[in-house]
């Protein structure tokens, strides 16, 4: 139980601090407010070309903010030099992990709404697909974040971090992004929803994965 | 302890006795019956098929040697991985290099983007990019721990390219051995000449892992005894 | 009694350079030790290496007990206030703060309440971090250079934490103020190169 309130408290003092800050997500969404503009003008005006288009823009650009925001997970710690204070609280440091992918969880549903939101205006995303999408987000966002928490703590106290965070981090997560574009494709298709499904249940495989295997790992990798 | 450890009669002997299984495979391998539909071009799969068992399966030979590194701490596993995943990388570009000259006469292309070619390219990317994590962490303990956690993560990928074929339902051949099913994929009279190959591949595994081992310990060995140096 | 902590053969080394080298350490309750040596001997990595901050290139560090550490400079989150630092250190520990507890801490080594640490000088967060120590009562203090930045009233608040972590637990100090560690040392650790 204290676990589980120790996890909220941080992804809530993460979340205020993130906020507070501002940089990153807004540097987030104006990026990606950019990449729909040049896409839309590069792939319209016609709107069925724009619609099957849709799926892989979307993934696309959530994947790089998502990598943009994955520093943002211990940047907080890093600019301020509070990691040690975190590592030093007594007990075992999986909850750091969870707190950490929830912030970050947080981070990228807000991204990925606000994306989803702009690219069904920007792209003719039919309104019916729309709540299957967004679970697609949820499933996909946790396999997203499980990852790129893990390594941008692993990278946290590293020079030149930014330049290696994608680089370990999309290899690992191309087969989550793929499983989500094909499960978001299926559903602007109109597809029945069995095909969506299997899709849907390859993601919660990932994210189970995923989320256990660093869990597990993650206070191996920090320091001490 | 002597300082220049010397390579022992394990090492040799996997060495000589993958070179000459490598001998007699080869020679099966081009005594084999053609193939009826695709001629000699099918006798890539030789070299193709073996390379890409040993290196997949060493992929996850490399996560046993990961998880006892995190749990003991002990620089010996964490080069024992790395040989292991250098060796499987060193199988698996032969793997795709194989694949690609024998995708130009039957597809008409060295490349295309299906779904295990695709997933094939992320896992090489993804030992790739643990070489170049490597290469960018100086401090021993956190690279050994970084590169670790790769191998760990990484290797969920090796069952994704493995089921692609089936799961995407590409125009790749199917596994040689389906696992779920049991069966083999594969004409019996081609089939020794596979198996030698596998085995010759294994053995030739074993020992360049042993070998670049015992480089990787010189090598942290000459580090400690020359402390002023670099 | 077993010690608060124990070090056995401990040893750290950046790339080729070692910087601790087979070192043992005991630190039992009422004890303040005190780390001397020169610049870049070693003490801080010695204290990180004890606070279970970093991982030892070869040896081992048993701890009994919870580890505070005064870091110099000591961090916290620029866009919070001091209140606001205290009460989440204590929160993701997984306790409550007592209502007025974090005020009367503050209060106690003379800092406002609603100022953000942005605008705090070197010597407040000194002052904010000794607010926190006492808050999280830890059984092992480990001090980092305590005594720089802060003004000589400061002083006489460290002396004060210092005295009372000796009663609490053990206290390792590195410092290089020696007249000043002989009235509250117990004991003295010289640090010197590792070959």
């Amino acid at each position: 139980m204290t676990l589980l309130t120790r996890i909220f408290w941080l992804a809530l003092r993460d979340l205020t601090l993130e906020l507070r800050g501002r940089t990153g997500l807004l540097a987030a969404v104006f990026f990606l407010f950019t990449m729909l503009l040049i896409l839309g003008l590069a792939l319209g005006p016609n709107q069925d070309d724009l619609r099957k288009a849709a799926p892989g823009v979307l993934w696309v650009a959530l994947a790089f903010a998502g990598s943009l925001l994955a520093g943002r997970a211990f940047g907080l710690e890093v600019e301020d030099n509070t990691l040690d204070d975190l590592l030093l609280v007594p007990g075992s440091r999986e909850w750091l992990y969870y707190g950490k992918l929830l912030f970050q969880l947080l981070l990228l549903l807000i991204v990925g709404g606000a994306l989803l939101f702009l690219t069904a205006g920007l792209f003719y995303l039919p309104l019916s697909a729309l709540p299957g999408i967004l679970v697609t987000l949820v499933l996909g966002s946790i396999g997203y974040a499980s990852v790129s928490t893990f390594y941008a703590g692993m990278l946290a106290r590293l020079r030149g971090r930014e330049a290696l965070l994608p680089l370990v981090l999309f290899p690992v997560v191309v087969p989550v992004v793929l499983a989500s574009v094909k499960a978001t494709a299926s559903l602007v298709e109109g597809l029945p929803l069995g095909e969506v499904f299997n899709w849907w249940q390859l993601l919660l495989v990932f994210d189970v994965i995923y989320v256990t295997l660093c869990g597990l790992l993650f206070p191996y990798v920090l320091e001490g | 302890m002597s300082q220049t450890k010397p390579m022992n009669a394990l090492t040799l002997g996997s060495l000589i006795l993958g070179l000459l299984a490598l001998g007699v495979g080869a020679f099966l391998a081009f005594t084999a019956p053609p193939d009826a539909n695709q001629g000699h071009v099918y006798r890539i799969i030789f070299l193709h098929v073996p390379s890409a068992w040993v290196g997949l399966v060493a992929l996850f030979i490399a996560v046993a040697y990961s998880v006892l590194y995190l749990a003991t701490s002990k620089p010996h596993y964490d080069r024992v991985a790395t040989a292991v995943i250098e060796v499987a990388l060193l199988f698996l570009s032969l793997t795709l290099l194989s694949g690609m000259l024998w995708g130009r006469p039957t597809w008409g292309v060295y490349w295309t983007w299906e779904p295990r070619l695709t997933t094939f390219a992320i896992l090489l990317v993804v030992y790739i990019g643990y070489f170049v994590v490597r290469s960018a962490i100086e401090d021993p303990e956190l690279r050994a721990k970084a590169s670790a956690a790769i191998s760990i993560l990484g290797a969920v990928n090796v069952p994704i390219t493995y089921m692609s074929v089936k799961w995407w339902r590409s125009i790749h051949q199917t596994q040689t051995f389906d696992p779920t099913t049991g069966r083999s994929n594969f004409d019996p009279a081609m089939l020794p000449a596979l198996l030698v190959n596998i085995l010759a591949f294994s053995i030739l595994f074993v020992a360049f892992v042993r070998v670049r081992s015992l480089l990787a310990e010189r090598e942290a060995v000459r580090q400690e005894m020359s402390p002023q140096a670099g | 009694m077993s010690p608060l902590l124990e070090a056995q053969s401990l040893s750290k080394r950046y790339g080729r350079d070692w910087v601790i080298r087979g070192l043992d350490f005991r630190l039992e309750p009422g004890e303040v030790v005190a780390l001397l040596g020169p610049n870049g001997v070693g003490k801080t990595t010695l204290l990180r290496l004890l606070a279970g901050l970093m991982r030892a290139s070869g040896g081992r560090v048993a701890r009994q007990g919870r580890v505070g550490l005064l870091a110099n400079p000591p961090a916290f989150h620029r866009h919070f206030t001091g209140e606001e630092n205290l009460s989440y250190a204590l929160r993701l520990e997984g306790r409550s703060p007592q209502p007025g507890a974090i005020a009367a801490a503050l209060q106690a080594v003379g800092l406002p309440p609603g100022k953000a640490v942005l605008g705090y000088s070197s010597g407040m967060k000194k002052r904010l971090a000794m607010a926190r120590l006492r808050l999280q009562r830890p059984d092992i203090w480990l001090l980092d250079e305590p005594e720089a930045a802060l003004d000589a009233q400061g002083r006489e608040l460290l002396e004060a934490l210092i005295l009372e972590a000796k009663s609490a637990g053990g206290v390792v100090l590195a410092t290089h103020d020696r007249g000043w560690v002989q009235r509250l040392a117990t004991r003295t650790l010289e640090l010197s190169p590792a070959v």
